[in-house]
């Protein structure tokens, strides 16, 4: 039997997260808004409109390229794509075709050990080959023997992004789509969440003989609206081209809508040509030029990549990978997790270990944004240094984490206000070791006996009589002594 | 002007007719398919035209520059005054939606 | 001579010295109107009676409601004694491919009779902020297409003030065929081949397609995105330039109006003609036409008009302007196969958003599909000329055939725009300030001759089209009459945003003929009447 490599190209369509919209003033972002509400002459298609750029657009288009190490070109030209669908009121796109904002460039994909046939984990790199600015399109859905048309989504900026086909399993598709939407957050320029579709994304999708290397017909899988989905709807795909060729049958460049409920692939209507759109320049619109000076005050603040990030992090502060994979995940918290080592200065690997303990659960529960948290990375800091000198335990340092979230009170005045400074008096710890030491006849003697490990029951009766305030560590010396 | 002449056969301009989402009666078909034809031998006078490969496209006759190019759109929101009188407009209009009728899928095995 | 007969200029002085009230301005077009223009188009018109034929029918829509309440409000603020706009009181018609609020606005197309535009247009609105009374929205070729106004699915179509057996030109014909009735004195008008200049020649008033971008094109429905611009239609070159300036200027809501200063036109008007450079071109004095058998064949232009031509030259030289012949515009012949292409590509896109599902027409048969929806709500909805351009345009944008015939075209459209510069040039050979031609290779001709002949029709804008190419201004003047009896109009195109120094060239040659014979001469329909 033949074995036969798959063969991925994806096409994510990414809205921006502008406040307006492409070409008029209707909001962006209508997700709540009753059907049709947000809309207005232009984006309705009347006639007689004309299309004016959205600078935002074009600034965030840039900042996407930079991030993808694509090239921007110095002009680019809007195109209409011209094609008949009830979602689309002008008739045609407006979109980029020959002359696009950004050309190449490309995304380094780490695959992790659990997405590796081979169970090692490898790094893949993946070319864009082209991005280009467009129109949203409206939404359709079925009712019955009609269809109902809502027109609050058009004119919705998006970014399309074309990879080369370099993407060989549905797990690297996967893979790709998570860190294009971490790198999205990472940059601010989309909300990426794939649920609301605001990161889109169609496959393109073919087989081949391992070891061969011309490209087979593919078919075109759209409307896939969850990272989980595309997997499936790949493999599924994969597996029905595999039967298909070993039956003898050739494959059809179908388009093929995936239903999440049935998760089943769907045919939609045959793949047109490109032919039929009858692409030409947008004559309402002028060419896009983007000067060198733009781009540069469009790029002045633009952050390292996560995956530099994550890399600095395993260099600079000695973080295991797994850390700093973490530690990076979104931009927001690796920016804390730097600032609290500078404030700290102490063992990176410290901060990180109340971060992922402690910190990462907050955040997770009160959907809070590291960036605007009263717990500040100054305040860890200054919590770590606490336990450090042996004024708190490291209990009474944890327990405190809400608590300065909730107040924004600093650590010190938080110790001070509620007394909860170690006690490390010899002498009171001292009182309190020989009064448990009366009060337990009974593990007296057993620890006399050998049995060790009843030290660790000695010293919590301490600190449950000191109520946690006790140093530990002297608590222990003293009660080795008294036991002896 | 002799069949073999004509650039625009049959059966061009069926396919034409069904991009341009037209229904023609015989009449119009015949009239219209005529005056194509016509119109195209008129275009291609431009066939005989020495271009110099490197002429530029021009999309615009006047040139824009820094001097008469509006500015791109602030990213500002300004509400539509009157939204009902966008719907209002449309042939079929129910439950806030426009409505129109089915487009066919199938299913694949 | 009645009100209605005098300047826009001439009657915004009688209101400004409380001589006349607006109302009565408008009363008076109003009785015009009654008098001569018949009944307005409609999509249902029933047979074409004895009294048709005499009539003007520039309408479509009027709306004097609208212009009486505007009439009165101007009226208002003169009593109160506050600056009125600098249009005050001055009735306009608009060439109903302009959407005006609360109006049907029908571009002459039975797929939008029932639109109610929502929005009103930059130009309407710049118009209306300056006081001047909104008579209502004037026929013309169906979404623009043509050149004799007779393609309107509102019939009956407009018909020519000085004979009515002519068509008044288009596709702004009832626009130039009201304002030459005196129904209006103002018109809006739209040029993308010359569609304002050469109804302008054939009904004797002035028309002047400005700079592309130099007017908003918001809420103009489009034809040839690239090559539409809307203009004035005036009796005057004085009133041209009052219009002119209370509409130009940049537009936020279009991003091809320049946002150069808008200049006083009306005071460049008395500058010196002295000094300017004048030229003419042998390619402006020959026209092509395609014969039966499928041939083109060139020939010179007619007698009278290059008299007309040379007339105009005498008396510009004699005001001390400079004649500079035999300028060459070798690619002017390219104008309308260029045209052919890409105003058709442009438009088989702009009329793709008519399809039934968001306004206007949509078919009253069963429909299955939603294809079937597309394609029988547009084939019932259009007439045969949007039909024939969305075809041409689909052939020719096509990916397979865009190399061949609409890039080309494109490249053309350089080289008919590099004749322009080389002309233009101020370092150039020919430093022209000007290019005189004339405007049309015909007078006015009869209604039905050549309606039909798309080919031949098209060809009546050969001396206008350059210009669209081009993106320069061009402007129409009366020059006198054929023998026929009809009006011969004069072109002067000008570089990029010269608009100025065509309004004052135009307004010297009325101030040096204003004493000819035939300038007493008055449009047909208003001796019978």
């Amino acid at each position: 039997m033949t074995a036969y490599e798959t063969v991925i190209g994806l096409e994510t369509h990414i809205q921006l997260n502008t406040l307006t919209k492409i070409f008029c003033a209707c909001k962006a972002d209508s997700w709540e808004d009753a059907p049709n509400t947000n809309i207005c002459p232009v984006c309705t298609g009347l006639p007689g409109v004309l299309p004016v750029l959205n600078e935002r657009v074009v600034e965030k288009a840039v900042l996407l390229a930079e991030a993808m190490h694509a090239e921007v070109q110095p002009i680019s030209y809007f195109d209409r794509k011209n094609y008949f669908y009830p979602d689309l009121p002008k008739g045609f796109q407006i979109s980029q075709f020959d002359v696009p904002i950004a050309l190449g460039g490309y995304l380094e994909l780490p695959i992790p050990a659990a997405a590796d046939p081979q169970g090692k984990g490898y790094v893949t790199r993946v070319r864009i080959h082209k991005l280009h600015i467009e129109e949203d399109a409206g939404k359709t859905k079925n009712d019955g023997s009609e269809r109902q048309v809502d027109f609050n989504r058009c004119g919705v900026p998006l970014v399309e992004m074309v990879t080369e086909p370099d993407l060989r399993t549905a797990d690297e598709a996967a893979q790709y789509l998570l860190r294009l939407r971490q790198l999205l957050r990472w940059i601010g320029i989309s909300e990426a969440d794939m649920e609301k579709g605001n990161l889109r994304c169609d496959a393109n999708v073919s087989i081949r003989p391992v070891g061969a290397t011309h490209l087979n017909e593919k078919t075109e899988i759209k409307n896939v609206n969850s990272i989980d989905s595309v997997r499936e709807a790949i493999r599924k795909e994969v597996e029905r081209q595999t039967r298909e060729v070993e039956e003898g049958n050739t494959i059809k460049a179908w388009t093929l809508e995936w239903d999440q409920d049935a998760g089943v692939l769907r045919k939609m209507r045959s793949k047109e040509t490109e032919a039929d759109y009858r692409y030409f320049r947008e004559p309402d619109l002028l060419p896009l030029h983007v000067s060198d000076e733009w781009k540069r005050a469009i790029l002045a603040d633009f952050p390292e990549r996560p995956l530099e990030r994550k890399a600095r992090f395993m260099q600079d502060y000695n973080l295991p990978e797994y850390d700093a994979d973490i530690l990076t995940l979104e931009r927001g918290l690796s920016d804390y997790f730097e600032a609290a080592v500078k404030a700290y200065g102490g063992d990176p690997k410290k901060v990180s270990n109340w971060m992922m303990n402690d910190l990462l659960r907050m955040i997770n529960e009160d959907h809070l944004d590291p960036a605007a948290m009263r717990l500040t990375p100054q305040y860890l800091a200054e919590l770590l240094k606490l336990v450090d000198a042996g004024t708190i335990n490291m209990t009474t340092g944890k327990a405190l984490l809400p608590q300065i979230q909730e107040s924004g009170k600093a650590p010190a005045r938080l110790v001070e206000e509620q007394g909860l400074a170690q006690v490390r008096d010899d002498a009171a710890i001292r009182a309190v070791c020989e009064q448990i030491i009366a009060a337990s006849p009974d593990e007296v003697a057993a620890y006399r006996g050998g049995k060790d490990s009843l030290m660790g029951w000695f010293v919590g009766q301490v600190m449950r009589e000191m109520r946690g305030k006790a140093d530990a560590k002297l608590a222990k010396e003293v009660l080795t002594e008294l036991l002896k | 002007m002799t069949e073999k002449e004509q650039a625009i056969s049959p059966e061009v301009f069926d396919h034409l007719v069904q991009l341009a989402a037209l229904e023609l009666d015989e009449q119009q078909a015949e009239y219209l398919r005529r005056e194509l034809n016509s119109q195209l031998s008129a275009i291609r006078e431009l066939e005989a035209i020495q271009l110099d490969p490197e002429t530029p496209l021009a999309s615009h006759g006047v040139p824009y520059d820094e001097h008469n190019s509006p500015a791109l759109r602030a990213d500002e929101w300004q509400a539509c005054a009157d939204v009902d009188a966008i719907t209002r407009q449309a042939p079929q209009f129910e439950d806030g939606y426009l409505i129109v009728p089915d487009i066919p899928h199938t299913t694949l095995e | 001579m009645e009100l209605c007969d005098l300047s826009a200029v001439e009657v915004r002085d009688l209101l400004f010295e409380k001589k006349v009230s607006a109302v009565e301005v408008l009363e008076a077009c109003l009785a015009r109107i009654d008098a001569v223009d018949g009944r307005p188009g409609t999509l249902d018109p029933g047979p074409e009676t004895e009294e048709d034929t005499r009539r003007v029918h520039a309408f479509i829509t009027r709306t004097p409601e609208l212009a009486r309440a505007q009439a009165e409000a101007v009226d208002k603020k003169i009593a109160a004694g506050e600056d009125p706009g600098p249009l005050a009181g001055i009735p306009f018609t608009v060439k109903d491919i302009f959407c005006v609020k609360d109006t049907p606005s029908t571009a002459a197309s039975r797929i939008l009779a029932n639109f109610n535009a929502p929005y009103t247009a930059t130009a309407v609105e710049r118009l209306q902020a300056a006081d001047a009374l909104t008579l209502g929205k004037v026929n013309l070729d169906e979404f623009t297409y043509g050149s004799s106004s007779e393609s309107s699915a509102f019939q009956p179509s407009p018909r020519n003030p000085w004979d009515t057996s002519r068509v008044p030109g288009g596709s702004s014909g009832g626009s130039a065929a009201s304002v030459a009735a005196g129904e209006a004195f103002l018109s809006l008008g739209t040029d993308t081949a010359g569609s304002i200049r050469q109804p302008a020649a054939f009904c004797g008033v002035v028309g002047l397609k400005p700079t592309y971008g130099r007017v908003s094109r918001y809420g103009l429905i489009a034809f040839g995105s690239s090559l539409d611009c809307p203009g004035p239609l005036a009796r005057s070159a004085k009133d041209a330039a009052l219009m002119l300036k209370a509409m130009a200027g940049a537009d936020p809501r279009d991003a091809t109006a320049a946002t150069l200063d808008v200049p006083d036109y009306l005071a460049a008007l008395e500058k010196e003609v002295k000094g300017k450079r004048i030229g003419l071109s042998p390619d402006y004095f020959q026209i092509t036409f395609p014969q039966a058998n499928g041939e083109y064949s060139q020939q010179p232009v007619p007698e009278e008009m290059r008299a007309a031509v040379l007339h105009a030259v005498d008396i510009y030289r004699a005001l001390g302007a400079e004649i500079i012949e035999d300028v060459p515009m070798p690619n002017t012949r390219y104008g309308i196969p260029v045209y052919f292409v890409i105003s058709r590509v442009e438009a088989a896109s702009n009329l793709h958003r008519y399809d039934g599902v968001k306004y206007g027409y949509r078919t009253q048969q069963a429909v299955g599909e939603l294809k079937d929806l597309y394609r029988k709500s547009r084939g019932e909805g259009f007439g045969l000329q949007p039909k024939l351009r969305i075809l041409m345009g689909m052939y020719v944008s096509a990916a397979q055939y865009s190399e061949q015939y609409y890039r080309r075209a494109l490249r053309v459209r350089t080289l008919i725009r590099r004749d322009f510069e080389e002309a233009f040039d101020p370092q150039g050979k020919y430093r022209l300030d000007a290019l005189l031609t004339p405007t049309t290779p015909t007078s006015a001709f009869p209604i039905k001759d050549v309606y039909g002949d798309s080919v031949l029709m098209q060809y009546a804008d050969q001396l206008t089209v350059p210009a669209n190419h081009a993106g320069v201004p061009g402007i129409s003047f009366p020059a006198g009459f054929g023998a026929d009896g009809l009006p011969i109009g004069l072109q002067l195109l000008g570089p990029d945003y010269s608009e100025a120094t065509l309004l004052q060239l135009t307004h010297a040659y009325e101030q040096a003929s204003a004493g000819a014979e035939w300038r007493a001469k008055r449009p047909a329909v208003l001796e019978v009447h």
